[in-house]
């Protein structure tokens, strides 16, 4: 690259940074100074105290959703790319794509059968 | 008729087979057990059909003379696991064989992704094998570092891959490497010398092995590096213009003699063998330097390969002794040779093949090795290996003394199963060691 367009690739990160930045801390530099008195800070929760903390442990069974949402969707990567790359359907590749198939959904059944799927 | 991959397809039914099993309410423990071993035996034996040479290839898996030679020391390897297997935990047989499949993918990758992939799909049922092999905190924790150094392993390797393939627009032979493209080879490298436990990266190892039940600390020391080895001979192979391979000897070196130091102090009997591992280790990447610096050739896996055999009856037999006896300091082994009979003198005849003593196979695997050091002008290293195999001596023949010489304090654990197998290992270490050619014979199949 040209020594130009490097020094306006600079100029433009520059830029960028230093307009984020203002619109990212406006409030603090050119707001009214905050007041901390009294319970003003606590969070709203109908004028009431807070009866817990805001920050809550977060339940793993979240994560493993997550998880099993992650392996199911690369399972439909490799379903999409068989399908846009098999306009004709022969025999063999869709004995293979029902092996695969098949492997899924014996994974579905485990999962099944074991718990994972239940929510309480 | 050969059917290319059969070995991979047999230990991919054994894993669909041992997850249906769980399927069932109460899933029978000798269906398990019979899975486990069917699997790892039958791909050993659908191995032996494998056509080698370009007839069963496809772009991204082989069947070459190698693969087919590590198959049998992968399977070599994993049998003892899966005759410990109970048959308890479906989870535990699909998880063991489950890298097993990653592991024979390994040894057929043809490019350089498809050995990243059999690389993570080894690597990730072993983190939680080490997981649930005992219950408590600490296995957990041994887990979870062995995860992390596992996973920083694979994030180099990818750097390494894409800086490799920015080089060279290749992902499996290269021709002449600028720096970028040896970079990103020598990163490749470092995973394969993380996996191994080479000198800086082996902090995992050692927690690890000792958190793990022993028969998985087996599994790992032997299967695991087996295909450690050949990850780290397919990259000097699939890059060969890359300068990494003239640093492994002397990484070699090093590994082997802090290895061999760091195990005197040990008194934990499967912490000291994963030290032990670290130094047997450290001999193999010497091996391979040797290999490379001599232009890759056959007679130079033929002594790895006959290393691996003798290290996975070597390291087997240790850990089978430790889960056999229930013994788990070194303190405790005093005075229980008596006692224990048998496996006892097996375990002792397992510690001098470990020294390298000479009637025993360790003996042959070490002067293999350091011969062809020495064949390809790499002095230095062979004598550090030597001295490493000195130093070990010490802890070795020390436990030796610990088990006959001395007085019993305490009482004894009772001793559970697992004679025979003890019992097997020694006598096999000390046949490859006395008569070398079966071995041989097996390794003539698959070079003519």
């Amino acid at each position: 690259m040209s020594k130009l367009a490097l020094f306006a690739l600079a100029v433009n990160f520059l830029v960028v940074l230093g307009i984020t930045g203002l619109f990212a801390n406006a409030g603090k530099l050119f707001g009214p100074r905050p007041v901390h008195k009294g319970d003003a800070d606590l969070p709203y929760e109908t004028g009431l105290p807070p009866l817990a903390p805001a920050h809550e442990r977060m339940t793993v069974s979240y994560w493993r959703y997550a998880v099993l949402f992650v392996v199911f969707d690369v399972d439909l990567a490799f379903l999409l790319l068989w399908a846009l790359s098999k306009p004709v359907l022969d025999l063999m590749s869709m004995l293979v794509i029902t092996g695969f198939i098949a492997i899924v959904m014996l994974m579905l059944a485990y999962f099944w059968r074991k718990g994972v799927l239940e929510c309480n | 008729m050969t059917i290319p991959l059969a070995p991979q397809a047999a230990l991919l039914v054994g894993v669909l087979s041992a997850l249906s099993l769980g399927l069932l309410r109460r899933p029978p423990p000798s269906a398990l057990r019979g899975v486990a071993i069917g699997s790892v035996v039958s791909a050993a034996l659908l191995a032996l059909q494998a056509p080698i040479g370009d007839a069963g290839s496809t772009a991204i898996l082989i069947t070459d003379a190698k693969s087919v030679g590590w198959l049998y020391l992968i399977c070599l390897g994993a049998l003892p696991l899966a005759l410990w297997d109970d048959g308890t935990d479906d989870v535990f047989t699909a998880l063991f064989l489950g890298s097993l499949l990653g592991m024979s993918l390994l040894a057929s990758a043809a490019n350089l992704p498809m050995l990243f992939i059999g690389l993570e799909f080894m690597s990730l049922p072993a983190y939680l094998l080490v997981a649930r092999s005992r219950p408590g905190a600490r296995a957990l924790e041994a887990a979870v570092k062995y995860f992390f150094a596992g996973g920083v392993a694979g994030a180099l390797f990818l750097l390494g891959l894409s800086l490799y393939y920015a080089d060279t627009r290749s992902l499996a032979f290269s021709g002449t490497l600028t720096p970028l493209g040896q970079a990103g080879a020598a990163l490749m490298a470092a995973c394969a010398l993380f996996k191994l436990g080479a000198f800086p990266l082996n902090w995992w190892l050692p927690d690890a092995y000792e958190a793990a039940a022993p028969e998985v600390s087996g599994f790992l020391s032997t299967a695991m590096k087996s295909a450690a080895v050949l990850f780290l001979m397919r990259l000097c192979e699939l890059a060969p213009e890359a300068r990494f391979a003239a640093f492994l000897p002397a990484i070699g070196a090093v590994t082997a003699l802090t290895g061999a130091i760091l195990a005197l102090r040990q008194q934990n009997l499967q912490r000291l063998f994963a030290y032990s591992s670290i130094s047997h280790a450290g001999l193999l990447i010497i091996g391979v330097g040797a290999w490379a610096a001599a232009g890759r050739s056959a007679d130079g896996v033929t002594a790895l390969l006959f290393f691996l055999g003798v290290y996975a009856f070597m390291s087997n037999g240790v850990f089978a002794f430790i889960k056999h006896s229930g013994l788990e300091t070194r303190a405790q082994l005093k005075g229980r040779g008596p006692a224990l009979a048998v496996p006892a003198v097996a375990f002792t005849v397992l510690l001098f093949s470990l020294g390298g003593i000479p009637p025993t196979g360790g003996f042959l695997a070490k002067l293999l090795v350091l011969w062809r050091a020495v064949d390809a002008d790499l002095l230095w290293p062979a004598i550090a290996g030597g001295v490493s195999a000195l130093i070990s001596l010490a802890y070795y023949l020390g436990m030796t003394r610990d088990l006959w010489f001395e007085a019993p304090s305490g009482p004894a654990p009772k001793p559970g199963p697992g004679a025979a197998l003890v019992i097997a290992c020694a006598a096999g270490a000390l046949l490859l060691g006395a008569a070398p050619w079966f071995m041989s014979g097996l390794i003539g199949t698959i070079w003519p």
